[in-house]
């Protein structure tokens, strides 16, 4: 993590606002569900955003570089990024 | 016959291609020893014939669930691979493009949704990716047939890639890194406003009603035409042409006797009774043909509208979060749905569920507290006569009962409830040979399933009444009829239908005139204590025996519970 954004605090997912951007740092989990993750288009290095949050503990659905994918709650807090 | 495999990610469009490419001759089949369903059907390229096959749509060929296992071993049995790649999104695309053409088939990509990756600002150089890639490449818009005319000309010389070489799955993410660099332009990227409507109906706040709104719509729409056709075509053909034909040709050969029982029960000319006269030829034929067909075909019309439009993506999204509590995904919605229209389709669903333990929890859930079309409708012809109150006192104790099973059985099942993950796809306009193509598929698989288990299921019923093991039966059940439910001893007879088909049993409760309370716990009790025949078969086959066993426990305690239950408050008040 040596580039220009060294400063900013590496959160999860889970901190991001609706509208909010930012960098995707890590994947988290094991591998298979990581190269389910990349297959699915949510790769390290892309931005992502929050499209919708679902109440009480539900899914959230992100848009990184215009495919929408829906997550669950828990499976968004293990992925990590910078906000930007 | 050679076997050209479709293959591709979930939501490029690859069955849009597929219909393109195949004639109307389409059926879709299990893969041998799993639960994975797909299609097949055939073409004709060049005067040759091929067999055409849509393999189940995969990120990848890691076999890491059962798809991916099918996907991969449908694969090696291919003689010749189209890989259908989404234009708007070719980096994630091109890892399973990678995949494939390291296996060293003779493959052809088609890039799809060509039109829609202008629009939005992607520049593919499409001479150099055929380069690096080592084999033809098509640009195609499927959903208005651009393209199709050269990938069925270029299937014929497909190639195996020779720059392409089997590599780890690191290599393999650096190789599409590489080429993306190397092809791709992307240009400024505005969120379009087609967008923007799209993100409105996954937002809680405005998509909640709207789901609310489209459910409703579908099905009020799918009861409409479903009664329509029942009206105006299904009873004048089976009452004015099939049912004095039929009564004519058995009484020529078996005026009476048990032949003439089996076949037209106790039908005749002047009295054509297709509910009850409980014949083979009949009953048998009215009940799946002319009852229920009708709604399963605008039910899965609707259903495949739905998933077409991109919109049942979003409403398990909206929905993910209540059924999580019930230790499903939002995925369970398709089942549940399907569910409503017919339970035995709704079994089948249970399959898109990730786990043993989700399966087992949907299925046991769909088969207790949801009840299908045709026992709706019969709920509301013979309920709504005494006022909608008992209607929606059915509706609300069956919606009770699902919830409370549903938190039970997330404790009690052993095993995993992985939570959602899923594409929400663009909205896209339908196409409606493929609308129709998969609606056909569908139905014929419903008419394949079901129909064989309504005649068993007559042929039993017909059996128990001549041999008159049906008064034994009623004799040794009724006194618990009586005592727990407060229900006359007549109930049995409906109950014991109720095995055969719910619309039928619901009817024969009609002639005992029972209070409203005594017809709404009945009604409860119809659709939890067990499902029909032709469901029952199905979720033996699906979950196990062991699994259905302590399913159809649950289902007796669930009865006994909710019966007496309301039997006590219904009398109260």
């Amino acid at each position: 993590m040596s580039d220009m954004n060294q400063d900013r605090e590496v959160v999860p997912l889970t901190t991001l606002f609706p509208g909010e951007r930012a960098k995707i740092v890590a994947l988290g989990h094991g591998a298979g569900r990581q190269r389910h993750f990349r297959t699915m288009g949510l790769m390290e290095g892309k931005i992502v955003e929050i499209v919708a949050t679902q109440p009480a503990r539900g899914p959230v659905v992100l848009n990184v570089e215009g495919t929408q994918i829906a997550i669950g709650r828990g499976m968004a807090r293990r992925i990590l990024i910078q906000k930007i | 016959m050679k076997r050209i495999s479709l293959m591709g990610c979930p939501n490029v469009g690859k069955s849009v291609v597929f219909s393109r490419l195949t004639g109307v001759n389409v059926i879709s089949s299990n893969y041998p020893g799993t639960t994975v369903d797909f299609t097949k059907g055939n073409t004709c390229i060049r005067g040759e014939k091929f067999e055409l096959i849509d393999v189940p749509g995969t990120y990848s060929l890691e076999p890491t669930s059962k798809a991916e296992e099918v996907a991969q071993s449908m694969l090696q049995e291919a003689d010749v691979v189209i890989n259908v790649a989404d234009a708007t999104h070719l980096e994630r695309n091109l890892y399973l493009t990678l995949e494939i053409l390291g296996s060293k088939k003779p493959t052809i990509v088609a890039l799809n949704l060509w039109d829609e990756s202008k629009h939005i600002g992607v520049d593919i150089d499409v001479a150099k990716l055929e380069k690096l890639l080592g084999v033809t490449i098509v640009p195609t818009c499927a959903i208005s047939g651009e393209g199709i005319k050269e990938l069925a000309s270029e299937l014929c010389v497909a190639r195996v890639s020779k720059t392409i070489e089997p590599m780890s799955e690191d290599e393999r993410w650096a190789k599409v890194g590489e080429i993306i660099g190397k092809v791709q332009v992307v240009h400024h990227r505005h969120h379009t406003i087609r967008e923007r409507i799209a993100d409105i109906t996954v937002k809680p706040i405005t998509g909640i009603p709207i789901a609310i709104i489209v459910i409703l719509l579908m099905f009020i729409s799918i009861i409409g035409i479903g009664n329509w056709i029942i009206e105006h075509l299904m009873d004048p053909l089976f009452y004015n042409y099939y049912g004095p034909w039929i009564i004519d040709v058995v009484n020529s050969f078996a005026p009476e006797g048990l032949l003439h029982d089996i076949l037209i029960g106790q039908s005749t000319g002047e009295s054509l009774d297709f509910t009850q006269s409980f014949g083979l030829l009949t009953t048998g034929l009215y009940v799946p043909f002319a009852m229920v067909l009708p709604f399963v075909i605008t039910f899965y019309f609707m259903l495949s509208l739905l998933e077409d439009t991109g919109y049942l993506p979003r409403l398990a999204v909206l929905v993910d979060t209540g059924l999580h509590k019930l230790g499903l995904h939002g995925s369970a919605i398709v089942p549940t749905i399907l569910g409503f229209g017919c339970n035995v389709p709704g079994a089948l669903a249970t399959r898109v569920m990730e786990t043993k333990k989700q399966q087992f929890i949907a299925a046991t859930l769909m088969a207790i507290a949801v009840p299908c079309m045709a026992q709706s409708a019969m709920i509301f012809g013979i309920l709504g006569r005494e006022g909608l109150k008992w209607v929606l006192i059915v509706y609300v104790t069956l919606f009770v009962v699902y919830v409370l099973i549903g938190l039970l059985l997330k404790k009690l099942v052993k095993g995993e409830s992985p939570e959602l993950l899923l594409e929400v796809p663009p909205y896209r306009k339908p196409d409606c040979r493929t609308l129709l193509k998969k609606t056909w598929t569908k139905v014929y698989g419903f008419l394949a399933e079901a129909v064989p288990f309504v005649l068993l299921g007559v042929l039993v019923v017909n059996l128990l009444y001549i041999s008159g093991l049906i008064d034994v039966l009623s004799a040794v059940f009724a006194p618990i009829l009586t005592t727990l439910f407060g229900l006359p001893e007549g109930a049995i007879v409906a109950l014991i239908m109720g095995f055969l088909r719910k619309d039928i049993a619901i009817g024969i409760l009609l002639p005992l005139g029972m209070t409203p309370q005594q017809l709404t716990i009945s009604c409860v009790i119809l659709c939890t204590y067990f499902p029909c025949v032709a469901t029952f078969v199905v979720l033996i086959r699906e979950l196990g025996v062991m699994a259905m066993l302590k399913a159809t426990g649950l289902m007796i305690v669930v009865t006994v519970a909710v019966g007496v239950a309301l039997n006590l408050i219904l009398n109260v008040i």
